[in-house]
């Protein structure tokens, strides 16, 4: 008996066979059944494929139609998607914004006066310090003079006072 | 091209001409696949969707058929990928013509005098019942190789497969369809 001819019915379609080919099949299969029912089922595969092929639909009448709305619908739907996409993307950028703004405002009305309470509180603590001295000199003056001497600039000597 | 770039910037009129040059070629294509008619308006339809959304990528560097032929086959692959495949036909499942247009084959009934319209459709869907129960690669290699003749290199352009790979799938599709089809012979009641 021939080498089994399965796997070279395997290899191509049935109808591509070679006249020589064909020949080494044939002459197999009349002497193996395995190999000629395979040889059946090949030839029949064959057939229904070249079937397969003939067989032909045609676009409807309305298929254009439905493809050309179906796009509209999609870009629609896509310009509503970009719209939330805008719109979340602004929202986005309004909360930085006025996040930035907080946070000047808080730098520019809450940081100085703090800075200012802490430079008259340095100088309640050391009033003797340089710069108290000069900032505050005419303070210090009036403090200098004992309460007699204000009294005496009030009115006038003790004398008077008493007078 | 002119026609690519008119529908690109958006020109309906021109992607509508495109639809109505090419549709015929996307439905023969699709109907290689699909045994519902239904299914075959939906690939179509799929097919040109995906087209208008990336007619961008095409460069016009190849035709624009070729490149449709490309998307039609990905879009026919995806959609077998997805459907629910048959475990197995068996001759149990066959339709009373299936089994008479099978017996016919067995009994050497296929000569011209014995075609006919209603047989060749009865053909064309056993053939499409067989071929859902194969791997949807399977179909595809078959469908093209076997069914619209087309070369090994044809389909590494239109899939991207290897060479090797096309090979290899078309020998072990070609082994499933024909075990499968075995199978519905031999419970043949008239087999030879």
């Amino acid at each position: 008996m021939t080498k089994h001819i399965i796997e070279l019915l395997d290899e191509k379609p049935f109808d591509r066979f070679s006249e020589a080919e064909m020949v080494t099949i044939r002459q197999h299969i009349s002497n193996c059944a395995e190999c000629e029912k395979a040889f059946e089922a090949a030839r029949v595969s064959t057939v229904l494929l070249n079937e397969r092929k003939a067989s032909t639909h045609e676009p409807s009448a309305f298929f254009q139609t439905r493809v050309l709305a179906r796009l509209r619908e999609r870009e629609a739907s896509n310009e509503v998607w970009n719209f939330g996409r805008l719109w979340r993307a602004t929202s986005a950028l309004a909360s930085s914004m006025v996040a930035t703004v907080a946070a000047l405002a808080v730098l520019t009305l809450v940081l100085p006066a703090e800075t200012s309470v802490t430079s008259q509180e340095t100088v309640s603590v050391n009033r003797y310090s340089a710069e108290a001295v000069i900032l505050n000199q005419s303070q210090f003056g009036e403090e200098l003079q004992s309460d007699s001497q204000v009294l005496t600039t009030l009115y006038g000597s003790e004398e008077e006072v008493v007078r | 091209m002119d026609l690519a770039r008119l529908a690109r910037e958006g020109d309906e009129s021109a992607f509508a001409e495109i639809m109505r040059r090419y549709s015929p070629r996307v439905f023969n294509f699709a109907n290689r696949f699909f045994r519902e008619r239904s299914q075959v308006e939906d690939a179509a339809q799929e097919v040109f969707l995906k087209a208008f959304t990336e007619l961008r990528s095409f460069e016009g560097r190849g035709s624009l058929e070729g490149w449709l032929t490309r998307i039609t086959t990905n879009t026919c692959l995806n959609m077998l990928r997805s459907s629910k495949r048959r475990p197995e036909l068996k001759s149990s499942d066959l339709t009373e013509d299936e089994s008479g247009w099978l017996e016919g084959q067995m009994a050497g009934l296929a000569s011209e005098q014995h075609k006919s319209v209603e047989r060749s459709m009865v053909a064309a869907d056993l053939a499409g019942r067989v071929l859902a129960t194969l791997p949807p690669e399977d179909q595809l290699v078959l469908t093209m190789m076997d069914g619209e003749d087309a070369s090994v290199k044809e389909i590494v352009k239109l899939t991207g497969w290897s060479e090797s790979k096309v090979k290899v799938k078309a020998f072990r599709a070609r082994r499933r369809m024909r075990e499968a089809v075995e199978q519905l012979l031999a419970r043949q009641p008239n087999k030879r």
